[in-house]
């Protein structure tokens, strides 16, 4: 009989975790299923965007990307590139005088400017609808982001409770039972029980990496640096004459063999340009490591004497440092390539479908509840005639 | 035990959630439709011309330390280039360069079709503070413009 009682006790609170918040739940792992394999989409539906690389050729220096632009818009001022996946063409943000902000979308192994939009693209707006709903940023937080952060709270307690409410639930492994022929009811229940039993370990990834994001985003709101910025140079490191106005004495391209000099295996995500002249070259990316994620190298280079002023590594990075570079990649699925999105992909449906089985087995019991107590309440009035 | 019955709240009860998805249409009109304070008058000196126009009408913020509020600064005549340094500080005084040289915030960044800065500020603004901008360029000339708030 107390066994009894604590499994509708452990039900009971499954439904807490889960059906207050299901629609947004269900929103949300929809948006970030879509924002796991949004670079495969923009290459699959915006052809500028596809780096075409017939003769199988190298990338072309950063310089001569920058050139390209420059070239053809010799107005541009570019502030920062891109490198995604190397089947999409390199991401050059720039202003111009009519333009307060843009992407030109730069054919690496050609140096072909191939679209020019402005600056909106699909995989921001995916990742921001899905990271904070869109909602405003203030100083340091969104309350957006704390919305979707707190849900790995009751992303956890659904699989804890889950499985306590499912014991037996590794029987789904090994007998997955999906009853077609048995009524709604019985399907449903087969859905949500084999589904969730095969998807706890991508439930735990989500909701810890979420948890992370959480302390991550009060850490973000209260001013706790987790990873200082590069500081920027002092005034008397920026030489005093007419010639440095003219440009900056270190290129681009010098930026780039410092930091190559330093990893040798380097492989650039996103460069900053110095902002001001107290700014520095600013070199982000890996060196193929499966799980730390693509900014988790960053050298800041001094354009005047090509000296490195700031160096971050794996090697050097504190607890908190190595946690917020591995989370990305664990979250969104992107340490293996293709198939890991895939698999994420996969598995974000099967929880999108989760969130909806869950929430329909409730309705229907409320629903037959309601007719049987509409059906009792009417045979004890008959009664009562009688 | 007494059975569920289907009211209207209880029915409703596990929607609510969703109005939240009412938001980020909004939030992404308000993103594309964005709505800034009249910039203040342009001020010439020294071969320059200079526009500031405050991000919004909130008072400083803290950050970093500091409490700092976010112009952008249009230069309509001369060249950003010609600039060497240049800082944005609001206060009864504008702030030496030796101090302003010093800091992280209060410096003048971007590109040459518009500079931003976090302009170093306290806490609150009073009707005797001004904006200042100091700019030092390549030859070392250093000068000052400052705006009425």
């Amino acid at each position: 009989m107390g066994k009894k009682v604590s499994n509708k006790r452990w039900f009971q609170l499954h439904g807490w975790f889960t059906l207050p918040v299901w629609v947004l739940f269900c929103f949300i792992c929809l948006t970030g299923t879509l924002a796991v394999v949004s670079h495969e989409i923009t290459w699959l539906v915006n052809e500028d965007a596809r780096a075409h690389n017939p003769d199988s050729a190298p990338p072309l220096p950063m310089e001569a990307i920058t050139g390209a632009l420059t070239s053809q818009h010799p107005t541009a001022d570019i502030t920062g590139i891109t490198v995604r996946e190397p089947y999409l063409t390199y991401a050059v943000m720039f202003t111009d005088a009519d333009k307060p902000y843009a992407i030109a979308y730069i054919n690496q192994y050609t140096g072909e400017i191939q679209e020019i939009n402005d600056g909106q693209t699909f995989i921001d707006f995916m990742r921001s609808l899905h990271g904070w709903l869109l909602f405003p940023w203030q100083q340091g937080y969104s309350i957006g982001y704390y919305i979707v952060s707190l849900l790995s709270l009751f992303v956890l307690g659904a699989v804890v409770t889950g499985m306590m409410v499912y014991k037996k639930f590794w029987r789904a492994f090994t007998q997955p039972t999906l009853r077609f022929t048995q009524g709604t009811k019985t399907l449903l229940s087969d859905l949500h029980k084999t589904t969730g039993a095969w998807s706890i370990w991508f439930l735990l990834v989500m909701g810890i990496t979420g948890l992370w994001y959480l302390i991550q985003a009060v850490m973000w709101h209260n001013e706790i640096e987790i990873e200082p910025w590069p500081a920027s140079l002092s005034a008397q490191q920026v030489p005093m004459n007419n010639e440095s106005a003219a440009g900056k004495p270190v290129s681009l391209n010098d930026a780039m063999a410092t930091a190559r000099g330093l990893y040798p295996d380097l492989q650039p995500s996103f460069i900053m340009m110095p902002e001001h002249n107290r700014d520095t070259y600013k070199i982000s990316g890996d060196q193929g490591e499966i799980f730390f994620d693509q900014y988790s190298y960053r050298i800041a280079v001094n354009p005047y004497n090509g000296e490195v002023t700031d160096n971050y590594s794996p090697s050097t990075m504190a607890p908190l440092q190595t946690v917020m570079h591995l989370a990305d990649r664990l979250h969104f699925g992107t340490f293996g390539g293709i198939t890991t999105k895939i698999i994420w992909f996969v598995f974000g449906l099967l929880i999108s479908g989760m969130s909806i089985t869950g929430f329909w087995m409730w309705r229907r019991k409320l629903v037959s509840e309601t007719a049987a107590s509409s059906s009792r309440s009417a045979t004890t009035q008959t009664a009562g005639v009688n | 035990m007494a059975r569920k019955v289907a009211t209207p709240w209880r029915r409703a009860k596990y929607l609510l959630s969703a109005l939240i998805l009412t938001l980020p249409p909004w939030y992404y009109y308000q993103s594309q439709n964005p709505v800034f304070p009249d910039a203040l008058a342009n001020k010439s000196t020294n071969g320059f011309d200079f526009t500031p126009m405050p991000y919004d009408e909130n008072p400083p913020y803290h950050h970093d330390g500091k409490y700092v509020k976010d112009f952008l600064v249009m230069v309509n005549k001369g060249d950003v280039s010609d600039i060497r340094q240049a800082y944005l500080n609001i206060g009864k005084s504008a702030l030496p360069l030796d101090v302003l040289q010093k800091e992280e915030l209060g410096i003048l960044h971007g590109t040459r079709h518009g500079q931003h800065v976090h302009a170093l500020a306290k806490a609150d603004i009073r009707d005797s503070d001004k904006l200042w901008l100091t700019v030092q360029t390549w030859d070392g000339d250093t000068f000052q413009v400052d705006w009425q708030l």
